[in-house]
């Protein structure tokens, strides 16, 4: 014969139950949002890709050029041509270009679009 | 006699209009410009306190007053925008580097403009009420999102893609000279200047960037015809960004000639 024996006393009463049943769905709302946030960080990071490849499309990648330090001028063993007038025009036409290329402006700051409001509204 | 007195009567006419005609460049028409914005200013403000009180006390006071205010607004908004064409119309007729043929094309486009809110300015004035100024106003704002901001960006650009192009050439020529004297040089045979012709072709590969900058940055202004959806401004300020870049490779291959130069005026073997 079977023996049936139950722990009357280990027993839960039924809200106590539904109390232990309840830290799952915590973890399932918590787990969740975090799931939620990955999501969006995920999204995020997809859409900056896309607009920074949006905004270097249709152009070949070409490499940044770096500012190279200055000569310093003194020629301690000069060559035969070192008073040549032909390269001292040359070397005197490259320092006009120097400073033009110094004083180019290349913002146009004075030359932005005015600042207009176009709503005229009432 | 006759035909002699009439020549000098007509002289004394043509002779202050050409003269005013010479003076007319770019340093006036901005300080035209600058001039024009204030009365701008000043008459926003005078609308802003005149749309406020117009939509408080909604009187018929009130009410012609704002169409007052609201006309003068939109009318040296008008004269302001116009005189910022004409001012960038002098400056790409001033910038070297762009020929003849496209500044005839943007002074077209740009004329075209200038006359459109002289048209619009007078039109203005034809407007019966408060609505139909508002509704007449707001049409300066169509025309300027879909035709003349692309245009402004687009001198803009010119200008400057124009300054870089006239520096090149100006460097370009310095090689080419450069070039015949080391040809010179090496037919003497009184000096090596196989480094000096190595370094020049590196140089020669700066300018090569430098193409290949301007490209990217003009590239990227055909965006802004394409996409009107995008900011015009910010598009741009990407490409101003390719010609900083465009710029700085000029300057290395100005400063690589002149450490040719240098290694020209040193003596062989004790550089």
């Amino acid at each position: 014969m079977e023996n049936i024996n139950q722990d009357f006393e280990n027993i839960l009463p039924a809200e106590e139950k539904l109390k232990k049943k309840a830290p799952p769905r915590k973890i399932i709302f918590f787990g969740g949002l975090l799931l939620l946030f990955f999501l969006i960080l995920i999204l995020i990071a997809i859409f900056l890709n896309l607009r920074q490849r949006r905004s270097f499309s249709g152009t070949s990648p070409t490499p940044t050029p770096t500012p190279t330090p200055t000569l310093a001028e003194e020629i301690t063993n000069p060559s035969f041509y070192a008073t040549d007038s032909g390269i001292l025009k040359i070397e005197e036409e490259l320092k006009k270009i120097e400073e033009e290329l110094d004083s180019t402006d290349l913002k146009q700051a004075s030359l932005s679009p005015p600042l207009l409001d176009w709503q005229v509204k009432f | 006699m006759f035909k002699k007195l009439a020549l000098i009567i007509l002289l004394n006419f043509l002779l202050p209009i050409s003269v005013l005609a010479q003076d007319f460049n770019f340093d006036r028409a901005f300080s035209d410009y600058l001039y024009n914005f204030d009365l701008y200013r000043q008459a926003y403000q005078e609308y802003i306190s005149a749309k406020e009180a117009y939509l408080r006390y909604k009187t018929l006071t009130s009410k012609t007053n704002a169409m007052e205010k609201t006309l003068k607004m939109v009318q040296t908004r008008d004269e302001a925008l116009r005189t910022y064409l004409i001012a960038l119309k002098m400056k790409l007729g001033e910038t070297e580097g762009i020929s003849p043929a496209e500044k005839n094309v943007f002074n077209l486009k740009l004329d075209n403009e200038v006359n459109w809110y002289f048209t619009h300015k007078e039109e203005l004035s034809s407007a019966g009420s408060l609505e139909d100024l508002v509704e007449l106003a707001n049409k300066a704002e169509e025309r300027y999102q879909q035709e003349t901001e692309i245009l402004i960006y687009q001198t803009l650009h010119k200008i400057l893609v124009g300054k870089e192009n006239n520096l090149a050439e100006k460097i370009n020529t310095q090689i080419a000279v450069l070039k015949e004297k080391l040809k010179e040089i090496k037919e003497r045979g009184d000096k090596n200047v196989s480094l000096a012709e190595r370094w020049l072709l590196e140089t020669e590969n700066r300018l090569l960037r430098f193409e290949e900058k301007i490209l990217a940055s003009q590239e990227k202004m055909e965006r802004m015809e394409k996409g009107s959806w995008e900011d015009k401004g910010q598009i741009y300020k990407e490409s101003q960004l390719n010609l900083q870049e465009a710029h700085q490779y000029l300057k290395e291959a100005n400063r690589y000639l002149k450490e040719i130069i240098r290694e020209v005026k040193t003596a062989d073997g004790k550089y």
